[in-house]
């Protein structure tokens, strides 16, 4: 039987005691979140603090050792949720981008749409001259990947997920592979986005996008939750020594 | 010696040299597909995560891979017939060649397949793709542009390979130079003739992978 948590006014994600572990090390511990619908949750905390874990694991990119996962009202590791069509309904955009370097821009974003939920190709192709024209990029639906640059590249994979329609996005760190100059480019992307309702996690240091859209910050340190609340709260009164140390160093940048 | 060299027997010897190039090619074009056949087998069974499939591919390609040619040759050449099995000496070549070059082709796929970063493999995972779609869409195009040109390598060592065919009477390229050899004791002009057109096979061969290497280029992929 499947959990239908959602439809009792939880969330859309939802984590419950969640643990993980690589090997010896503990790279989940114990962590509890809900993500309401339509929420946008920014997830920061210094390197390998179990941030990019802690999203991969709700689209099974990872799987859990213990405690509930559920999303979209559906418990992960559930013999009765079906794993593949739930990824259908959650977006993810990688840091490296990931785009698929054989095809182009709109094969990119149509090709899942086409033989994953069965939208007619003619429908597919339409949707995804609009949805690169949205990312600003109507005039490379053409272009390969090669022919990108990095901020055109990310863009094109946001659209690629928008093209399946999703409930959720998530972003594990889509501007930390970019130059500086290409960064606000995607960040605007994301921005509309979230302006149109999306719910999303995303795993950033970027403060200005926070501070624009995130209604919480989650903050991570050494696999725990260890501080959460919303951007100004976060930012300009960070309540533990970990939050304020590591809010010092990417500040002084 | 050239003085002795005779460029008329070799004219004379011309159609038969031609009915073996024939021969050779098509023997080489079939035999290729069957190894590609048998390679892809291979490469998805050596690439499970599981042993039951791995550890039969693997020691299929370890046995190919330490034996040599002839000696395979031979065991399918005498061994078949002994269990029962009576086929044409050509359909034994080209068996022997299918599944001795498929297993050098299993290892050209597989390295193609885990060439491939993990990236496209999780990119297809998240948009809801099964393991085939994602083979089908996102890495088997990818890893069949890395493999062209060791294929075509590949290919080549094959239509050498095929001259061991002559051995057991299979009337191609080589069989026809030692035709000429034995017929007039003219050894010279059979062999030296039969590594001419072996030659004109490989720039044949060669010619093609430089032009599917332009038009890797053409279509965008990262080299």
């Amino acid at each position: 039987m499947t959990l239908n948590l959602s439809k009792n006014g939880t969330g859309m994600i939802e984590f419950r005691g969640v643990n993980k572990w690589f090997g010896a090390l503990n790279v989940l511990k114990d962590i509890t979140l809900s993500v309401e619908p339509r929420e946008v949750v920014v997830v920061c905390g210094p390197s390998g603090s179990g941030k990019s874990t802690l999203i991969r694991c709700i689209n099974g990119l990872e799987t859990i050792r213990d405690g509930d996962l559920v999303v979209d009202g559906q418990r992960l590791g559930d013999p009765a949720t079906n794993m593949t069509r739930l990824r259908t309904e959650i977006g993810f955009v990688f840091q490296s981008f990931n785009l698929y370097p054989h095809k182009t821009a709109l094969e990119n974003v149509t090709l899942a749409p086409i033989h994953v939920r069965k939208i007619p190709r003619a429908e597919a192709e339409k949707a995804g001259r609009e949805l690169l024209a949205k990312v600003g990029l109507a005039d490379k639906v053409n272009a390969y990947p090669a022919q990108l640059s990095g901020g055109q590249q990310q863009r094109v994979a946001i659209a690629r997920c928008l093209g399946m329609r999703p409930k959720i996005m998530l972003f594990d760190e889509p501007t930390s592979a970019l130059d500086p100059e290409m960064i606000s480019e995607v960040l605007d992307v994301m921005v509309a986005v979230a302006e149109e309702g999306m719910t999303m996690m995303v795993v950033t240091h970027e403060m200005g996008f926070a501070r624009k859209v995130a209604q919480r910050v989650v903050f991570m340190d050494a696999g725990a939750i260890v501080e959460s609340g919303t951007p100004d709260e976060f930012f300009s009164h960070p309540k533990t020594d970990r939050s304020r140390a590591f809010l010092s160093k990417i500040l002084r940048h | 010696m050239l003085e002795n060299f005779s460029f008329r027997t070799i004219v004379e010897y011309l159609p038969l040299f031609g009915q073996g190039l024939v021969t050779t090619v098509w023997l080489s074009v079939l035999a290729f597909a069957g190894a590609l056949a048998v390679g892809i087998v291979l490469a998805a069974m050596n690439l499970q995560r599981g042993w039951l499939f791995r550890i039969p591919a693997k020691a299929y390609i370890d046995a190919v891979r330490a034996t040599p040619l002839l000696a395979q040759l031979y065991f399918l050449y005498f061994g078949l017939p002994r269990l029962g099995i009576i086929l044409p000496e050509l359909v034994v070549g080209i068996l022997a060649l299918s599944l001795n070059s498929g297993a050098y082709v299993a290892e050209i796929i597989r390295a193609g397949i885990l060439s491939i970063p993990r990236g496209q493999v999780e990119a297809g995972v998240a948009s809801g793709m099964t393991y085939v779609q994602r083979m089908r869409f996102v890495i088997l195009p990818q890893a069949f542009k890395v493999t062209i040109p060791p294929l075509l390598g590949q290919a080549i060592v094959l239509v050498k390979d095929s001259a061991l065919l002559s051995l057991i009477a299979v009337a191609e390229l080589t069989r026809a130079g030692q035709l000429l050899a034995s017929d007039r004791f003219m050894p010279a002009e059979g062999f030296i003739t039969i590594a001419a057109f072996y030659l004109l096979l490989y720039y044949g061969l060669k010619g093609l992978a430089a032009l599917s290497g332009r038009w890797l280029g053409l279509a965008g992929v990262r080299t």
